[in-house]
């Protein structure tokens, strides 16, 4: 009995002057892993241009339903992205999204990638669907190149892209 | 035939002669991978991706006896010593196929490779991908990787426009020459040729303008690669994510079967459905681009009335309740008579039964009509296919050697597209096309025989016809004993000599022998007539009655007449009773007021309400349009507000094909069900169900009604009662169909003939011979297996073996030489002629403005060039148009086209009118 008692309290005064675990969020907030799958993007190429060419793999592939794929033409003088396609409406609706990541997995562009983001509430369930804007990165950051963990590896992103656009 | 065997894949199969190895080898269920090969056109053996081994047993050079091995079976000898192309080697007897294997598999690998050396990978944003041949063709037999360095990749601009509806991507194209041949072969319009040579060999448009070809949607569907792209549908939706409802189309008297492939409630693209019967697999540009009407965003959404020359949005309830009354109020001011209706024969089945209904027992009027009563239109209502039509059974596409087709006073390619596909088919396969017109039309270019006749002269020449039949005594006897007045006919024909004959026709006499002899001598003969035959009145369809009769050619299957009607349910608004003189099925009625004669009573003030319902007769006629604000009350049903319904005092929405549930009644008489694919803007109901709101409506007011007769209630509305136990007011018991198919089945009981025809016999289908081993269909491409139904063809009173028939002579009417107006006009239809069913349509840029046509021989004389304004006088008034010349036009002939922007009607006195033209 007693020896049982010593045996808990060990363990209690060993984990005491630990440096603690617990994490005050949300002002402190955890890094996440290099391959968390968080909140959508969809990146860019160099260029500035969509590396979305609206193929609507994703959806396709996307277990839950919750990505719609509306296709647009390019203006070949503007083009949004290269290639004749590009989506004119790219929805995900997060309160259907598993966060499983097939739809990276088909982007033949590495368009899509799901990225560290985790906070995401709503009031209604209508924010709940990231429509384009909210989705696309500003021009200057977020080429969707290789991640970092992959380069460590030496391992390229599967499918490796390339396609003619 | 002779039946040959054959090994394929260790399977024994026995084929007619001259199958090829491709076909041969579907038959014993093994799919062998083709690109260029197409059953529905001539093997030309491109792209070698149906090479197999193929043996032959050994021939003895001495004894030309095949060389027994020491097994006793014969010694086999590789066909040529290599591997030979599936779809351009016939089969022989004894052969041994084999379609697997290492070297074959080595062959189809290597082709592979070479098809996809300069093969974009743009897949994802390709058109074509879902449903790409060389997608699946590359999963299944092709190789992983490309050895072709990447950089040596042949690059080109990305699409070139081959028309407006067609766009061509040469980096995707294999060469495969389908679509080129599919124009040469099948459209008969040989407007793509190939241009260049090696790395630079391309597709191109001959024509101008570019791709000019009603058929050019097709293309696009036998392409095995994504390389031709309809404009209408390029980067709308992937193919996965389309749903497809199967649906009829009604923009002519074929009837074809279509898809139409929906994305959540819009339309994507439309698509032919295979049915043998009707279309085999495909469908002209006007049904495939033409459906884009449905989506307009200027449909009429909600109803409305005018009240102080202003439109007021109305409920539903409000505004039927509000037409019953002023159509109660009409009535019991000035009668019945003083009521009209007029329906388009383009809605289906369903609702024309229930507008006949509406008036002939609800509104107790007579006065009903399909037609938009202009002065070109006939005065007689045209109803011999009842009669005679082609028998129950009839399929053109097995037709060839032995049939002989008879065209007269018909433009199939403006009037009915798809029929000169079918029509060439059989002339291809060996049978006799002849085509008999008064101004040239594409058809006559496939014809053995295609005769000018002078308008007018259309009756003489098939009594001239006749007249050669009886000369030579070669009348055929299989309907002998059910004839009446055979003897009468032959003494008032044979009363001229055949040389008289054939000069009030103006054709020479040996013509007249030889299409006489061929039409009676073939096992089969159809006779097939359009607008300008009907046109040119009852002695031409009276001769033709005869002509069939006489010949034999009626009664049975593949034998009989069929009449291009001008709009696409014209059979069946004629079926179900509207028309001024019969009730549905033929029922005889007190006569009503036509269309034209309903004009006339407007005018004159005794016709003072209308209900107009999917027509727009107002269109490019000032005269109606006058009638029609003359009237106390005009309510118009129909999807847009039409020049019509802009003088309606309360317009009423309604859905399109594709939004509800019907039948169609085509040209071959055919009933094709259709089903609802999207729902439609603003609830909008289907007319039928509108006409009951009307009649309930109606009811409701006047319940001892004497104009209104009690109904028969119908087994299935009696049973409804009796079910839910509604307490019903006696008279509008009948006035319960909760969908369409409610109205089917009293169509099935009420109407002879259609006695089949309920929604479950609709749908059934039979083994359609594309399906492949694979699953594909038609050696690939996008064509649309049908599994929802191939119709049922209604049987012609002529089928009943015990029917008799009374043949009469009528007198040709004699050429009138007038001196004032010495040239004929006759107006024409145009395929693309700017109606409502070509809002949004890709199509537009393709219409005409309103123009004539004239000989080269009266231009010349009246100093006329093309393009130049004329002025065309009649009887009835003058009209003042620019001028086309058409070379192949007789001189004395002057084309009208019905087409948009020009009052017309205001020059017609008749089908044929005689005017004068004057440079202007």
């Amino acid at each position: 009995m007693l020896g049982e008692i010593v045996k808990g309290l060990r363990t209690t005064f060993k984990y005491l002057f630990k440096k603690p675990v617990t994490v005050q969020y949300p002002e402190v907030k955890r890094p996440v892993r290099e391959r968390f799958r968080g909140r959508h993007e969809l990146k860019r190429f160099e260029n500035g241009m969509e590396r979305c060419i609206g193929c609507a793999l994703c959806a396709a592939a996307c277990p839950a339903d919750a990505i719609l794929v509306i296709p647009g033409e390019n203006d070949p003088a503007h083009p949004n992205s290269p290639g004749e396609r590009y989506a004119a409406t790219y929805e995900i609706n997060m309160l259907r999204c598993i966060f499983c990541g097939y739809c990276e997995d088909a982007c033949p562009t590495n368009a899509i990638v799901l990225e560290h983001q985790y906070e995401l509430a709503y009031y209604d369930r209508k924010s709940a669907i990231y429509t384009k804007e909210m989705l696309l990165v500003p021009p200057d950051k977020g080429h969707g190149e290789i991640p970092p963990i992959l380069q460590e590896l030496n391992r390229r992103p599967s499918p490796p892209a390339q396609i003619d656009l | 035939m002779p039946d040959v065997t054959l090994t394929i894949d260790g399977k024994t199969v026995t084929v007619p002669a001259g199958t090829n190895i491709v076909d041969a080898a579907r038959a014993g269920d093994v799919a062998i991978p083709v690109f260029c090969y197409h059953p529905k056109m001539k093997a030309v053996g491109m792209c070698r991706m149906c090479l197999v081994e193929v043996y032959t047993p050994k021939i003895d050079p001495a004894t030309r006896q095949p060389v027994i091995g020491a097994d006793g079976k014969p010694e086999l000898a590789l066909m040529m010593n290599k591997l030979q192309a599936g779809c351009v080697t016939p089969v022989s007897d004894g052969m041994v196929v084999k379609t697997v294997g290492e070297r074959v598999e080595f062959a189809q690998r290597g082709v592979l490779e070479f098809l996809l050396t300069s093969h974009p990978l743009d897949c994802p944003v390709c058109d074509k991908g879902g449903e790409c041949p060389l997608q699946n063709l590359t999963m299944e037999w092709g190789p992983g990787n490309s050895r072709y360095d990447y950089a040596d990749k042949h690059h080109n601009v990305k699409p070139v426009a081959l028309g407006d509806l067609i766009y061509l991507d040469r980096e995707r194209c294999i060469l495969c020459a389908r679509c080129v041949r599919f124009q040469d072969e099948i459209a008969g319009d040989p407007v793509l040729g190939f241009d260049n040579r090696g790395r630079n060999w391309e597709i191109i448009s001959k024509s101008e303008p570019a791709f000019d070809s009603k058929f050019s949607g097709n293309t696009t569907d036998i392409c095995p690669v994504g390389a031709l792209t309809s404009s209408d549908f390029r980067f709308k939706a992937r193919v996965w994510e389309l749903r497809s409802t199967p649906s009829v189309c009604n923009h002519c008297s074929v009837g074809c079967d279509i898809s139409i492939d929906m994305r959540y409630n819009d339309l994507m693209r439309v698509m032919p459905r295979e049915n043998d019967f009707v279309n085999e697999i495909w469908t002209c540009d006007k049904g495939r681009y033409g459906m884009r009407h449905i989506m307009s965003g200027e449909r009429l959404k909600t109803p409305m009335i005018r009240r102080n020359n202003a439109w007021v949005a109305a409920t539903w309830e409000e505004a039927t309740r509000y037409v019953a009354d002023r159509l109660t109020l009409v009535r019991a001011n000035y009668g019945a008579n003083a009521l009209g209706g007029l329906a388009g024969a383009h809605l289906p089945n369903e609702d024309l039964y229930l507008f006949g209904k509406l008036f002939r027992e609800v509104l107790g009027s007579n006065n009903i009509d399909h037609r938009r009563g202009t002065p070109d239109e006939p005065t007689a209502l045209d109803d011999l296919p009842n009669i005679l039509g082609v028998g129950a059974g009839t399929n053109l596409t097995t037709l060839g050697k032995g049939t002989a087709v008879l065209v007269i006073g018909a433009d199939p390619e403006e009037e009915a597209p798809l029929y000169v596909l079918r029509l060439r088919g059989i002339a291809d396969r060996g049978g006799d096309l002849t085509v008999v017109n008064s101004y040239p039309t594409k058809l006559a270019r496939f014809a053995k025989s295609a005769v000018t006749v002078r308008p007018g002269a259309e009756a003489a020449f098939v009594q001239a016809l006749l007249g050669a039949i009886f000369a030579e005594g070669s009348a055929n006897e299989a309907l002998a004993a059910r004839l009446r007045g055979a003897d009468e006919l032959k003494r008032s024909v044979s009363g001229k000599p055949l040389a008289d004959l054939a000069a009030a026709a103006g054709v020479a006499e040996a013509t007249i022998r030889a299409i006489a002899s061929s039409f009676v001598a073939a096992e089969n003969g159809i006779i097939v007539y359009g607008r300008a035959a009907v046109g040119a009145g009852p002695a031409l369809t009276q001769a033709l009655a005869n002509l069939a009769l006489v010949g034999g050619k009626a009664g049975r299957a593949n034998n009989g007449l069929i009449a291009l009607t001008a709009e696409g349910n014209t059979r069946g608004a004629l079926d179900m009773g509207v028309r001024p003189d019969r009730g549905p099925g033929g029922a005889a009625v007190t006569a009503g007021m036509s269309a034209r004669e309903m004009w006339a009573a407007a005018k004159a003030d005794t016709l003072k309400g209308m209900y107009i319902a999917g027509m727009n007769p107002a269109k490019s006629n000032t005269a109606v349009a006058e009638a029609l604000s003359q009237l106390e009350f005009l309510v118009v049903q129909d999807l847009f507000m039409t020049e019509t319904a802009q003088l309606a005092h309360v317009v009423l929405p309604v859905a399109t094909v594709a939004e509800r549930d019907g039948t169609f009644t085509n040209a071959e008489r055919r009933v094709q069900r259709f089903q609802q694919a999207r729902r439609a803007e603003g609830e909008a109901p289907a007319d039928w169900s509108l006409f009951q709101e009307v009649a309930r409506a109606v009811q409701a007011m006047a319940p001892a009604s004497p104009t209104a007769a009690p109904a028969k209630k119908s087994a299935k509305a009696r049973a409804a009662e009796s079910n839910t136990a509604v307490a019903v007011a006696a008279p509008p018991a009948s006035w319960d169909y909760l969908v369409s198919s409610d109205i089917a089945d009293e169509i099935s009981a009420r109407v002879p003939g259609y006695k089949g025809t309920s929604y479950t016999s609709l749908e059934l289908t039979r083994k359609s011979w594309g399906r492949q081993p694979n699953e594909s269909f038609y050696y690939d491409g996008t064509s649309y297996e049908n599994t929802e139904g191939v119709g049922v063809q209604l049987p012609a009173l002529a089928d009943d073996g015990k029917s008799v028939f009374q043949l009469a002579y009528r007198e040709p009417a004699p050429a009138a030489a007038d001196e004032q107006f010495p040239l004929t006009l006759l107006t024409v239809v145009r395929a693309y002629d700017g109606g409502e069913w070509m809002r949004g349509s890709k199509l537009v840029p393709r219409t005409v403005p309103a123009h004539v046509i004239l000989s080269v021989a009266d231009a010349q004389q009246l100093g006329v060039g093309i393009g130049e304004p004329v002025r065309i006088s009649s009887a009835a008034g003058t009209l003042e148009l620019r001028a086309q010349v058409d070379a192949g036009l007789s001189a004395g002939v002057v084309l009208l086209p019905l087409v948009k922007g020009a009052d017309l009607a205001s020059v017609l006195t008749g089908p044929q009118t005689r005017v004068s033209v004057a440079k202007a």
